[in-house]
């Protein structure tokens, strides 16, 4: 008996059925791929990790070593299981040509660290994509998978290093997957060498950087042991990095496509919501006849409420079933990036069952969601649903303002203006679906300008400026300096320029714990950045922190902060807390210049004259000042650094619009013929005195106009106000060093192309449905 | 009398059933006509033919010396708004606008007058049907009469030459259908050609002449005269109507 209820009434309102069908599928196959990209990055990761063991703690470190020193102090650390010291040959990418089936070329645009090792004996090591343990033989070398994806390099190609009197080629063999270094984001990157080539080239190459690693019972104390070490004055140079910190910039990249999956995920359910209420709302009202029959020969409310109900159980489990199979089926596609850089993974159990749990809740949400509408008919009274007519207490249909005060409108702007004012109800559909593509689409599109433009270059600590120069601690650090001072000095297209230098400094933490940090010191240090809140340094006397470091130090603009110089106290008034992803995000600014500390890292920020070419001239200048110097344009900085995050956000985004398109186009299509259908006796009417074809069609052009272009516009706002807070909060929870983007709006793509796109999207469908009304006489649609 | 419809031959099939099987008819300007016969018979289908509500499955309505069926739907919509109005059994007002607002909807859309004159206009076609103290009322608010006679103000405030109607007081009770027949009458005498369709023959004796359609042809026509407000003339009409109603097996 229900069945056949049920048949009949997917027969008799199967468009707005298989409307809701397909934003069940949808919103659930997404809500299914987010949980399995994200389970996948976490499963992928974690069995990368359990093999390839990368370290809690790590201390990079340029120069002179006591392995005594290191071994003593953490033999001494409770907490600390093992260590060891890791050997890397630094070697400059225009010192490294691969040659191949293509044409050769150098490393010489690669921002990143290059060191050359060999493989450890238990730990952190370099595994190929099945996740074993790489042992090369003389003669070949494992390149990291992040070059492969940066420069297509292939097996069989060949590498080439010319270091000095150095010369020596090898044969890729294989890709490494590196555990610790396996994003841009971080600062180094390592080519994996064979034992005896290792060992050869350690003569010729002198410019040695350690990697001082250790792992600790507790993970999560290796901030603790960072304090402790850098204290104990033991080497420390180089960045210090910890576990967390590892894990936060290796996922990055599939996060923000978990990000963004989730997202557009839970906007498609609350469409579905949206859908779901309306199609009960409607048919209760067009059965309330029924509905009260049933009351008043004593059918219960249960018995009733199930008539309707198995009919949404049905939908959402037809639904939540294929938008399993469709996620399953495209999975590979989204978990791409997560078998290159962390390795081949199969579907876990926890993915299979997470994502299972996941389609659950969704068919559990609609079922609970369907039955709190469907309890409008135990307060349903028999007197309601047939003598008094007033039914679900629906609004009042009848519009008071007189049509007949218009004095300028022409009839059919009139008509339909009126129609989406008083009814708007009846369009919300329409509109939630417009809404919900412009915030599908704009978000994305936001956070991917936001990550691809030169002014991010402000949440990494530097101003906004055309090149950023940086020489790097190490045995060129000064003579570096000398060169780049002598080059900017000299050349007369360069408008301005701020140098900095990185000292590093003792201060206290939060829990008047010893604390060093990295501080950037120059006259104009601070300047250009973006500040959460405060403001630059102006005196001597001032500092100001990045976000995470005045969390760690929790300190904000006015406190006071004690920093120890050779053993002397002094304090420093923090100006502001700004936002920095570089460094693991713990910087500092001053304009005090500290003579008496020797730096670890010099940067400029360079302005050029207004026509001055950017990359020509960093490539002068590079080709100039010689190894050890990087010299980038910023926008060249920022895509090298961001440029994983922002290719798989492209790929996002367009399959984002490519989705909104097509629910736009079908919603469209499908609201027509339900309004259509709805008001095919209106429509009679209206033919009887005299509209015609084009007017009934220029009305609903002007109704599905209006509801898009509302819809658009509270997209706009909405991504605008939403927008920031939904990335800030999960910025936050991401742990970068970033608390508070201000989105980066394309004006072209915010304000003309999106909206136009959609607009002429319903426009050109609306116009088509609403022509398929000629096919029906006056009579005929007055009787149906 | 100059000829304001010509129908020949007019067929309508449903579904393979032949409803109309080729209708000759002529109406001449100022004519009221009433179309009459068995349920079935086809009369509202006649109609909906020669008004150009419904196409017909073949033969021609020609209605102002232009043939209608093969006007396309822009000038269809042109002569309805402009040439003819429609009142069917039931009033068919959009319950989204208010009395008023549905008797005007056709004015302003025609455009011929400035929307004062269209609203003073409808303000005094119900005063005249007296209707006027519904006018800004939610038309499921009103009675059935009230919403009749609000269909026929929107069937006349573009002037028509011609007005169809089609059992325009089949749910009336017989204190309306009188005053809705007066209403009638008087827009005949006023110039406008009327065409209706009735089961009731006190309603038809309201017309000059009146048609019997049997079996989707016309079977016979009974001319009356010009319809005269007096009870004795009226009771001798309708009692002639009785008894050659009765000839057609009525």
């Amino acid at each position: 008996m229900n069945w056949i209820i049920i048949k009949n009434d997917f027969k008799r309102n199967k468009v707005i059925h298989a409307g809701l069908l397909l934003f069940i599928i949808f919103s659930a196959s997404l809500a299914v791929l987010s949980v399995m990209v994200a389970t996948q990055t976490l499963t992928g990761i974690s069995n990368l990790y359990r093999i390839a063991q990368p370290p809690h703690f790590l201390q990079m470190h340029k120069g002179e070593l006591d392995q005594g020193a290191i071994d003593a102090f953490m033999a001494g650390q409770e907490n600390v299981i093992d260590w060891q010291t890791v050997t890397m040959l630094n070697v400059y990418g225009d010192h490294l040509t691969i040659a191949g089936t293509r044409e050769a070329f150098t490393l010489a645009d690669l921002r990143l660290d290059i060191g050359l090792v060999r493989q450890n004996e238990t730990r952190d090591l370099l595994l190929d994509a099945a996740h074993e343990k790489v042992v090369l033989g003389e003669g070949e070398v494992g390149i990291p998978v992040l070059l492969r994806e940066m420069y297509g390099i292939e097996i069989g190609d060949r590498l080439m290093l010319s270091n000095g009197d150095v010369m020596q080629e090898l044969v890729i063999v294989t890709f490494v997957l590196d555990s610790q270094m396996n994003s841009p984001m971080t600062s180094s990157t390592r080519i994996l060498l064979s034992d005896h080539d290792f060992e050869t080239l350690s003569m010729g190459v002198s410019e040695h950087e350690y990697l001082i690693e250790a792992y600790l019972n507790d993970p999560k104390e290796a901030s603790g042991l960072k304090t402790a070490y850098e204290n104990a004055g033991l080497p420390q140079n180089g960045p210090t990095i910890t576990y967390a910190m590892i894990f936060v910039l290796s996922a990055l990249t599939d996060l923000v496509t978990v990000f963004v999956m989730l997202l557009v995920s839970l906007l498609l359910i609350m469409v579905a919501f949206i859908c779901i209420r309306f199609t009960i709302l409607a048919t209760l009202e067009e059965e309330i006849v029924e509905i009260g029959i049933m009351k008043a020969i004593g059918l219960s409310f249960k018995d009733q409420r199930n008539l309707y109900l198995h009919k949404y159980r049905l939908l959402a489990v037809a639904g939540v079933l294929a938008g399993y199979g469709f996620a399953f089926s495209i999975s590979g596609f989204f978990t791409r990036h997560i078998s290159t850089t962390f390795g081949k993974t199969t579907l876990s159990v926890s993915v299979i069952t997470l994502s299972l749990a996941t389609a659950c809740l969704l068919y559990l949400l609609i079922v609970l969601y369907a039955k709190k509408i469907l309890k409008r008919i135990r307060r349903l009274t028999v007197v309601e649903a047939l003598v008094s007519g007033k039914g679900f207490g629906k609004e009042k249909r009848f519009e008071k303002q007189g049509l007949h005060r218009s004095r300028k409108l022409s009839v059919n702007w009139l008509l339909a203006l009126r129609e989406v004012y008083h009814h708007f109800r009846d369009w919300t559909i329409l509109f939630a679906v417009v809404m919900t593509a412009v915030l599908m689409m704009l978000i994305p599109t936001h956070l991917m300008n936001t990550f691809e433009s030169p002014a991010f270059i402000t949440y990494m600590g530097s101003s906004l400026k055309d090149i950023l120069i940086e020489v790097e601690s190490g045995e060129h650090l000064e003579t570096g300096y000398t060169k780049v001072r002598e080059v900017l000095d000299g050349d007369p297209a360069i408008a301005s320029y701020d140098a900095f230098r990185r000292v590093r400094v003792q201060t206290i933490d939060g829990d008047h714990q010893p604390f060093n940090i990295d501080i950037d010191v120059g006259p104009h240090a601070g300047s250009g950045l973006q500040y959460l809140t405060g403001q630059q340094p102006e005196t001597a006397y001032e500092i100001a922190l990045s976000y995470l470091n005045a969390n760690e130090m929790r300190k904000a603009p006015g406190d006071t902060v004690i920093i120890f110089l050779h053993g002397e106290a002094r304090e420093f008034i923090v100006s502001g807390v700004y936002q920095d992803v570089t460094s693991g995000g713990f910087t500092a600014k001053s304009t005090d210049v500290f003579p008496e500390l020797a730096s670890t890292k010099y940067a400029f920020s360079v302005s050029l004259k207004d026509g001055v070419h950017p990359e020509s001239k960093a490539d002068e200048w590079s080709a100039i000042i010689g190894t050890g110097v990087k010299v980038d344009p910023m926008d060249q900085y920022i895509s090298q650094t961001l440029g994983g995050v922002v290719s798989q956000l492209r790929l996002m985004v367009i399959a984002i619009a490519i989705m909104s398109i097509c629910l736009v186009m079908l919603l469209t299509a499908l609201f027509m013929k339900l309004r259509l259908a709805k008001d095919v006796w209106e429509i009679a009417i209206f033919k009887a005195v005299g509209f015609s074809e084009k007017d009934i069609q220029k009305q609903y052009l002007i109704k599905m106009g209006g509801v898009a272009l509302l819809g658009i516009v509270t997209g706009i706002m909405l991504t605008h106000v939403l927008g920031s807070r939904i990335i800030n909060g999960a910025l936050r929870v991401a742990g970068i060093g970033i608390r508070q983007v201000e989105l980066i709006a394309n004006p072209l793509v915010t304000y003309l192309m999106c909206p136009l796109l959609l607009l002429a999207l319903v426009l050109v469908v609306t116009g088509i449905s609403a022509g398929s009304a000629k096919r029906h006489s006056i009579i005929s649609m007055m009787t149906q | 009398m100059k000829t304001l419809l010509e129908v020949t031959g007019l067929a309508k099939d449903f579904d393979g059933t032949q409803v109309l099987k080729g209708v000759h008819l002529t109406v001449y300007e100022g004519e009221m006509v009433a179309i009459m016969g068995r349920s079935g018979s086809g009369k509202s289908t006649l109609l909906y033919g020669i008004s150009g509500m419904d196409k017909p499955t073949s033969g021609s309505v020609s209605l102002f010396d232009r043939e209608i069926t093969s006007l396309d739907d822009d000038q269809m919509s042109e002569l309805r708004l402009r040439h003819m109005g429609f009142v069917f059994q039931h009033a068919y007002l959009l319950h989204k606008l208010s009395v008023m607002d549905n008797i005007v909807l056709p004015g302003f859309k025609a455009g011929a007058l400035s929307r004062d004159d269209v609203n003073q206009r409808g303000k005094a076609l119900m005063e005249k049907t007296g209707i006027s103290s519904v006018a800004a009322h939610d038309p499921g608010k009103v009675s059935g009469g009230q919403l009749q006679r609000a269909a026929i103000c929107r069937a006349l405030i573009n002037d028509p030459d011609i007005l169809f109607a089609d059992e325009p007081t089949g749910a009336l009770n017989s204190r309306a259908t009188q005053e809705i027949m007066d209403i009638f009458n008087r827009i005949n005498r006023e110039g406008t050609t009327v065409v209706l369709v009735t089961h009731d023959a006190k309603v038809a004796a309201r017309a000059d002449r009146i048609i019997f359609l049997v079996d989707g042809l016309i079977q016979d026509e009974l001319a009356l005269g010009k319809h005269e407000a007096d009870e004795q003339a009226q009771a001798a009409r309708e009692k002639k109507i009785f008894e050659w109603l009765e000839h057609q097996g009525f």
